[in-house]
């Protein structure tokens, strides 16, 4: 892979708003350069906003994040247009659209509630329940299912200890499946919260779970 | 009512072929419109006239000459020269194959399901469909949703033509409801258990939904379409008017139906008026007439009622006559109520009592239509007709004067629900004619049988002061009459031998020539539809 450091190019549509270092968009651990176990550099830089710690009960929206939801509504010609992004910053904030978080969306941007979760149950990327800490995406469709995914996703879950939908008893861990991750050359691709893991076998599976309980008791985690 | 996006039909028309024949149509009016204008009616789930047309159900295509591929007729506008066929090779194999598609989950539970023998599903597949599925998979399984007020909803039926949510959107300005999931998951739902309690023009999604999804709780397994009788008639709840039909069967009401009529209601009607059936089919009528006050009323024939009837009105000459009228009679019964009574002697009062909501209800996206504050169809009929409202918005008292009054006492089609066994004690002559009885009937001295509108023909006035027709849905009970008949041939009478009206529209075709404010309105000329009235309402006539 490359010699050259990591630089963080920023991502499409950045304009500046976003006050993120590197490490806070890639880990710690994996911003010295290419992560050994896999972790692909150049996604996470897409997907930003899956990082922030969550926080079920954090208001929508104060500080910096209602200058993010000003600067959104102010992108979109109608209220219906900022609908996406808006659940995208308050999913960012809560972990998860809560039907109260639908209804509170829905009264920021003056739409029917009804209406909100009529786009927030169709994709399928918006949470609506309560995720584990580490939100574990197996790919199980074609390139990856030839290269064994069932079996990475059976791995995850018996050392996740969970069942798939669901979330850990500790809250650490909820696996699911994922369509297609747009990684067929690396499969099996494993999306974890913002963080691409490539060439995932099942004998890699309890060194990551491991890695991430790891990041999880050193406080490094994202 | 949203325009699809189409310019204003003006003078500009285009003429096309469709399926070999020209047609002259509008400018901007749709291929499907066109070919319905042409006799060709094509299928069509997410197209309403009365709604914005997404053209996502995909199956109205047709195929028009030079486009590439099978075009949705709902949203092409017709062009001049254009070639279309409805019915090609292409077109009916591609409806086939998307009635197909629509099929693989529907639970073709039609035995049990109300909208069968009126369903588009049922009606489409049998005109254009397979003979037989193809599908071996199981079929999904959402049993059904309580959505509040009258409306169920049957998922599994559902064919996600979203006209119930672009209803309650673009006319009820309400958007409760909303397509929750997607792919084979998705249903129709409000914000969870919100519902639509309390959406007051909720029903219509009943009647738009194309298909079994969303029915009646009221009508929930009462009666098979097919078992139905259908008549037009006029909404009796309140003084819009809203044009309906009865549907009937057993001479019960079974439900009401809006019927479209553009200047009155759309193709709307409200919850109110749609569950206020139940009075038409009260029993406990008032059957044959009856002469004699208290102990001495007697069973009398018609003839020998009405016999009678004339003597005393002809030996009341020149009395003090009051008159207490409903606004849920025909202007018929009342103009010659009112005239009968004139007739007679000096009229000093002629009401009527009527039950008023506290404030109107409109439909925010079909503005003209209300629910109004007065609880009666023919509020506006008997104002013009010089009836004036006593009492309060409940509908009772006000009758005071008239309870004790010593003369000439009518009372057509008002219960006297609230009043005393000795209202009227002191007439000189009681004539009372309802389709219920009463205590507070006990004095009269000529109880007299009349239908109610749905039993008879007849008009209202509505609130626009438009006069709209109505036709008999139920047989009359016993030997009931219709008001008008009754009040003519004494009129008639009373006036020395003039031709008493035998039909309902002789009768209007006399109030036409009686009343100014009815003036150049003919019969036919109502139609369906009606028609405003020639003068601006009189106001309170009453003396
Ligand atoms: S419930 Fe009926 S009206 Fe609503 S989307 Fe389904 S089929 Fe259409
Ligand atoms: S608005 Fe009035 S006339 Fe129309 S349906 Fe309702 S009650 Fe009947």
């Amino acid at each position: 892979m490359s010699e050259a450091p990591f630089r963080n190019p920023g991502w499409a549509g950045n304009t500046g708003e976003f006050d993120l270092a590197e490490a806070d968009v890639r880990g710690v651990v994996a911003s010295d350069g290419p992560p050994a176990d896999g972790g692909h550099p150049s996604v996470a830089p897409s997907l930003p906003y899956m990082l922030a710690a969550k926080d079920p009960a954090a208001p929508l929206f104060e500080g910096p994040h209602l200058e993010r939801f000003e600067k959104i509504k102010s992108r979109y010609p109608t209220a219906r247009a900022a609908l996406l992004p808006a659940l995208n910053l308050a999913q960012e904030l809560r972990g998860f659209l809560s039907p109260e978080t639908m209804d509170e969306v829905a009264a920021l941007l003056g739409l029917s509630n009804a209406y909100v979760r009529g786009v927030a149950t169709f994709y399928t990327m918006y949470n609506k329940r309560p995720v584990g800490r580490f939100l574990v995406q197996v790919c199980t469709n074609i390139s990856c299912n030839l290269r064994g995914a069932e079996d990475v996703l059976a791995a995850f879950l018996a050392h996740a200890g969970t069942e798939l939908g669901e979330t850990s008893e500790d809250g650490t861990f909820t696996v699911v499946e994922a369509e297609c991750l747009a990684a067929c050359g690396f499969p099996t691709c494993v999306q974890i919260n913002s963080r691409y893991f490539e060439d995932v076998g099942p004998a890699d599976v309890p060194g990551i779970v491991d890695r991430l309980q790891g990041e999880l008791q050193s406080g490094a985690a994202v | 009512m949203p325009d699809n996006g189409r310019s204003p039909a003006g003078a500009a028309t285009v003429t096309l072929t469709i399926d070999d024949r020209e047609v002259t149509v509008p400018k901007g009016t749709s291929l499907l419109e066109a070919a319905a204008l042409q006799g060709t009616a094509l299928p069509h789930y997410c197209y309403h006239p009365g709604l914005s047309a997404p053209a996502q159900c995909r199956i109205c295509l047709v195929e028009v000459e030079g486009a590439p591929k099978l075009q949705p007729s709902c949203v092409t506008m017709a062009q001049d020269g254009q070639v279309v066929k409805t019915d090609s090779p292409e077109a009916l194999k591609m409806r086939k194959g998307v009635l197909e598609f629509y099929l693989v989950n529907h639970p073709l539970d039609c035995p049990i399901c109300d909208m069968s023998g009126e369903c588009k599903l049922q009606d489409y597949v049998f005109a254009e469909g397979r003979e037989h599925g193809r599908g071996r998979e199981p079929k999904r399984v959402f049993g059904r949703d309580d959505f509040g007020g009258d409306v169920l909803y049957y998922g599994d039926r559902c064919v996600m033509c979203t006209r119930c949510v672009r209803f309650m959107d673009e006319v009820a300005r309400d958007s409760r409801l909303t397509v929750v999931e997607r792919g084979s998951r998705a249903v129709i739902d409000t914000f969870f258990d919100e519902g639509l309690e309390g959406a007051s023009f909720a029903g219509n999604v009943v009647d738009i939904c194309p298909v079994g999804a969303l029915v009646s709780k009221d009508f929930l397994h009462k009666a098979r379409a097919w078992d139905l009788d259908s008549t037009p008639s006029v909404c009796p709840g309140c003084s819009q008017g809203c044009n309906i039909e009865l549907h009937t069967r057993d001479n019960l009401v079974q439900r009401l139906k809006p019927r479209e009529n553009a200047e009155v209601n759309g193709h709307w009607m409200c919850d109110f008026g749609r569950a206020n059936y139940e009075g038409l089919n009260r029993g406990g009528r008032l059957e044959a007439p009856a002469a004699g006050r208290g102990a001495k009323r007697r069973p009398a024939g018609w003839d020998e009622a009405l016999g009678q009837l004339f003597a005393r009105l002809q030996a009341a000459a020149g009395a003090d006559v009051k008159i207490v009228g409903s606004a849920e009679w025909s202007c018929e019964g009342l103009a010659a109520l009112a005239a009968v009574g004139a007739e007679t002697g000096e009229v000093s009062a002629r009401v009527f009592r009527s039950r008023c909501a506290a404030d109107e209800d409109r439909l925010p996206g079909f503005p003209a239509l209300a629910r109004r504050r007065d609880l009666a169809p023919n509020v506006d009929g008997a104002r013009t007709l010089g009836f004036s409202r006593v009492g309060g918005e409940d509908a009772a008292g006000g009758l005071e004067e008239v309870a004790a009054h010593d003369g000439v006492l009518f009372v057509l089609g008002d219960d006297l629900a609230d009043q005393e066994a000795a209202f009227g004690e002191a007439a000189s002559l009681f004539v009372y004619m309802g389709a219920h009885g009463s205590e507070a009937a006990a004095n009269a001295d000529f109880v007299l049988p009349v239908t109610t509108f749905a039993e008879q023909e007849g008009t209202f006035v509505n609130v626009q002061q438009r006069v709209q027709r109505f036709w008999p849905g139920l047989r009359a009970p016993g030997e009931a009459r219709p008001a008008w008949l009754v009040l003519g041939a004494l009129l008639a009478a009373l006036r020395g031998g003039e031709a008493a009206p035998a039909s309902a529209a002789a009768a209007f075709s006399w109030l036409a020539g009686e009343r100014a404010a009815f003036a150049g309105l003919s019969y036919e000329g109502l139609g369906a539809e009606g028609a405003p009235l020639a003068a601006p309402a009189g106001g309170n006539g009453a003396a």
